[in-house]
């Protein structure tokens, strides 16, 4: 029995010296690990389909939803001026490239349009706290089955009311897979992310989208800078110009 | 100057033509014309979220009169349906079609640029 006792002590204390203790659980744990869908690469959007109700507005929202449509029009559009879409639109958004990224702890999103970004971190990989309100917001996915479920708050609110506004108390639950699609006769992935917005300050009702894109390996994920305009329109009232060094000679004369 | 003016419904969209519902909705112009402009690239700026571009052309009574394209498909847009920048550069002639702005007609959106050899690309409308 001491023996026996002093033996396990031993070999407790050799497999802490040389880690093994740690490794061993952790391979067993990797090796019996679910394998789950690989979201990463480059993608296009290809449609959104969303509920043919049209959504229903508190009668505070909709006081500020008729004030605002006296107000502007939709060529007030603060993406002319860069400003982010934003979660959730940008599951539907702009027709530019979407490049996806996906590790164990976390899964980044990078949209050409607006050069927007995005972190979903894993629920089961410590996320960390939300620091500030933001345009996309915090998201925390975990798995069910194939489908990843995130779910997003601290957002911004975004007070554009004919563009799916939303409050800072909105919340986003999104449920995201991968399917597979013929497009002409080549099978095609494609991923469907089923969006369910709710904010009771705006909806009386979730509203539910789905956006869908298409994957596009033969694409690029290109730069997307969207303040030049501005920059111009601060330098004209200036009265500033800056110099053309494209049209400066080179060395050679 | 070669001017026509179309009424077309702008209805079915080129591929990788901007969306009904991209960005704004265009309201200000008058997107129904078509009007066409034979002439030589003066400014370019490819950009986004919209690029920009004027054009000097010639009148047949042989003045120049600069065509102003305040705004048309992001860079990002033309770029990916093919468009080699370099055959817009500055002093490149082409041929551009243009939506005048409703309260400014000498304002256009550029919805279509044609090069010489004869390759199109729409940004919005037909």
């Amino acid at each position: 029995m001491l023996k026996s006792a002093t033996t396990a002590a031993l070999t407790a204390a050799l497999l802490a010296l040389c880690g093994c203790d740690r490794a061993a659980p952790e391979a067993a744990t990797a090796a019996a690990a679910p394998q789950h869908p690989d979201f990463s690469g480059l993608y296009f959007p290809a449609g959104r389909q969303q509920d043919p109700q049209l959504p229903k507005y508190t009668p505070a929202a909709a006081a500020a939803a008729a004030e605002y449509e006296k107000a502007f029009t939709l060529d007030d559009d603060p993406g002319r001026y860069c400003q982010w879409p934003g979660m959730p639109r940008a599951i539907w958004g702009a027709p530019f490239t979407v490049e996806i990224q996906q590790q164990p702890q976390d899964i980044t999103i990078y949209w050409e349009g607006y050069g927007m970004y995005r972190k979903i971190y894993m629920a089961d990989h410590s996320p960390p706290v939300p620091l500030l309100p933001s345009a996309m917001g915090h998201s925390v996915a975990h798995w069910e089955g194939d489908t990843l479920v995130v779910e997003t708050t601290n957002l911004k609110q975004y007070p554009y009311m004919t563009r799916q506004a939303t409050s800072s108390d909105a919340h986003v639950v999104e449920r995201i897979r991968l399917e597979e699609r013929d497009v002409d006769g080549v099978k095609t992935r494609f991923i469907v992310n089923e969006v369910v917005l709710t904010d009771a300050k705006i909806y009386t009702t979730p509203i539910k989208i789905t956006g869908t894109l298409r994957h596009r390996p033969d694409l690029q994920l290109l730069e997307y800078t969207c303040t030049d305009a501005l920059w111009d329109e601060y330098l004209n009232e200036r009265g500033l110009t800056l110099p053309d060094l494209d049209a400066l000679p080179d060395s050679q004369g | 100057m070669k001017k026509r003016l179309n009424v077309l419904l702008v209805a079915a969209l080129a591929a990788f033509a901007l969306p009904a519902a991209a960005h704004h909705s265009f309201a200000i112009y008058d997107m129904a014309q078509n009007i066409e402009f034979d002439g030589v690239v003066e400014t370019l700026k490819m950009r986004n979220p919209h690029m920009s571009m004027t054009l000097t052309v010639t009148t047949p009574d042989g003045t120049k009169k600069t065509i102003n394209f305040v705004e048309g498909a992001p860079a990002n847009m033309i770029v990916r349906m093919g468009l080699n920048p370099a055959d817009v550069a500055v002093g490149k002639p082409i041929k551009a079609i243009g939506a005048p702005r409703k309260d400014d007609p000498n304002a256009y959106f550029l919805k279509a640029i044609i090069l010489p050899d004869g390759r199109r690309y729409q940004s919005v409308g037909n």
